[in-house]
């Protein structure tokens, strides 16, 4: 069997964890608690919820999606801050090709009380097609006022130039734009996932 | 000699503006040939035309490479044919190690001409001759293609990528713009070492800083779009002297 969509959980501290179904995820994270997980979406729908319970609580959620064909993704992760200071940290990246839309939305609230925190949240889409369609909602609700947030949203195609410049160098265009899309997806996936990134690059690009 | 390029009636443009408006020019095996012009004749263009830019779409005329219609080719079919433009503005790759980089493009090139790849060992013998000679350090070879390095030092690794992959036509688009004397001699010896009989240069330039270290064989004036003059290299003083106001 293959995990079309694998998940790897690095720091699981002070967490509990709720998996109610296989799109969905709800993480309490308690005091001194920290949490670190990765996702890798390729067909599914994800549904992340975390909640930073208690104070010192922090986490780092990594997810990238793959999309191809005429698939839709749905892409929904809120960290809340119930707690002062509280840190966490999204970041989600992806490419979509053929006619498939992503839509992404990324909520980080922080209530009134919860002073001190750092939020942080930060989404970079690639269209490798004029008919793939990627949406996002970054969201900040932020209600205490002495906090740290920052949140951004890139997307686009691969740099015309770029790909020029690997081609006069005798990569064929496909080679290039692997090339270009594994410097964009970075040290984001962990080891273990690259066997299937690598195939789903090789077969869609 | 045999012509090595051929570009007949070239016309091309970039959105709706003709740039290039019937060039010829043709480049002998072995030739290094320069293209002098003033600022915004064409120069970069036909650099960009003949390694494939898709902004520039070519409305009339040919070019020949080794007797090949290039305008059929795509821009990596071009390189692995052995045509080379070393930039005027390197692009920079974040993310891709130099290093790694170059190992992918000469096989790339390999496998265009139906050999195996490179093994590691001798991959790295190759490399480190080339990069001891043009003064590229082990730490650069690391970093990503042309992050964070100066102008000179692009230069420097442009000089050092057309090294590696050893083309039969080199074009340097602008190679001394920005150059101090001490990069310009660097990458001056860098190309002269690299003239044989059977690889041409051509050299795109607006005065005559590089052409110091590399002599011309012939030098070709642009100006609006066509050649107006070739002869020898003693047009290279002529402008230095008295400008393209009478060409």
């Amino acid at each position: 069997m293959t995990i079309s969509n694998p998940f790897l959980i690095h720091t699981q501290e002070n967490v509990i964890v709720k998996n109610p179904d296989d799109k969905s995820w709800v993480f309490e994270v308690g005091e001194n608690g920290n949490l670190w997980v990765d996702f890798l979406q390729t067909t599914d729908d994800l549904n992340v919820f975390v909640s930073l319970q208690a104070e010192e609580a922090k986490c780092k959620i990594n997810c990238a999606y793959l999309i191809n064909k005429n698939n839709m993704l749905n892409i929904d992760i809120k960290v809340l801050h119930k707690y002062k200071n509280t840190t966490s940290e999204q970041h989600i990246k992806g490419i979509a090709t053929d006619e498939s839309s992503v839509s992404f939305k990324g909520i980080v609230e922080i209530p009134k009380d919860s002073q001190k925190c750092d939020g942080r949240q930060h989404h970079r889409g690639v269209v490798l097609s004029p008919k793939a369609k990627i949406e996002a909602v970054p969201q900040l609700e932020i209600w205490a006022d002495d906090v740290v947030c920052s949140h951004g949203s890139a997307i686009g195609p691969l740099d015309a130039n770029q790909l020029f410049y690997l081609q006069t160098r005798g990569l064929p265009e496909h080679e290039a734009k692997k090339i270009l899309l594994n410097s964009f997806l970075g040290d984001l996936m962990p080891e273990e996932f690259s066997d299937i990134i690598q195939g789903w690059m090789d077969k869609n690009v | 000699m045999t012509a090595l390029l051929e570009i007949k009636n070239l016309h091309a443009k970039v959105g709706d503006k003709e740039i290039l408006k019937g060039l010829n020019l043709t480049i002998d095996a072995g030739e290094v040939c320069a293209i002098m012009g003033p600022n915004g004749c064409g120069k970069s263009t036909l650099s960009a035309v003949i390694s494939g830019h898709p902004a520039y779409t070519v409305t009339e005329g040919e070019i020949l490479f080794k007797g090949e219609d290039l305008l059929k080719m795509t821009p990596d079919e071009r390189a692995n044919k052995g045509v080379f433009l070393a930039f005027q503005h390197p692009i920079e790759l974040p993310g891709v190690g130099l290093a790694q980089f170059l190992k992918t493009a000469l096989n790339a090139k390999r496998k265009a001409n139906g050999e195996e790849p490179i093994d590691a060992v001798a991959f790295m013998k190759y490399m480190n001759v080339r990069a001891t000679a043009l003064g590229i350090s082990n730490e650069m070879l690391k970093r990503p293609v042309n992050v964070g390095f100066s102008g000179g030092e692009k230069k420097r690794l442009e000089t050092f990528q057309m090294a590696m992959l050893e083309p039969d036509f080199c074009i340097l688009d602008e190679m001394d713009s920005g150059l101090d004397v001490d990069a310009l001699k660097i990458v001056g010896q860098g190309v002269s070492v690299m003239r044989e009989p059977k690889r041409s240069f051509m050299i795109i330039t607006h005065h005559d800083d590089l052409l110091q270290y590399v002599k011309p064989d012939k030098v070709s004036i642009m100006r609006d779009g066509v050649i107006v003059k070739t002869a020898g290299s003693e047009l290279v003083k002529e402008v230095e002297e008295s400008g393209y106001d009478n060409f």
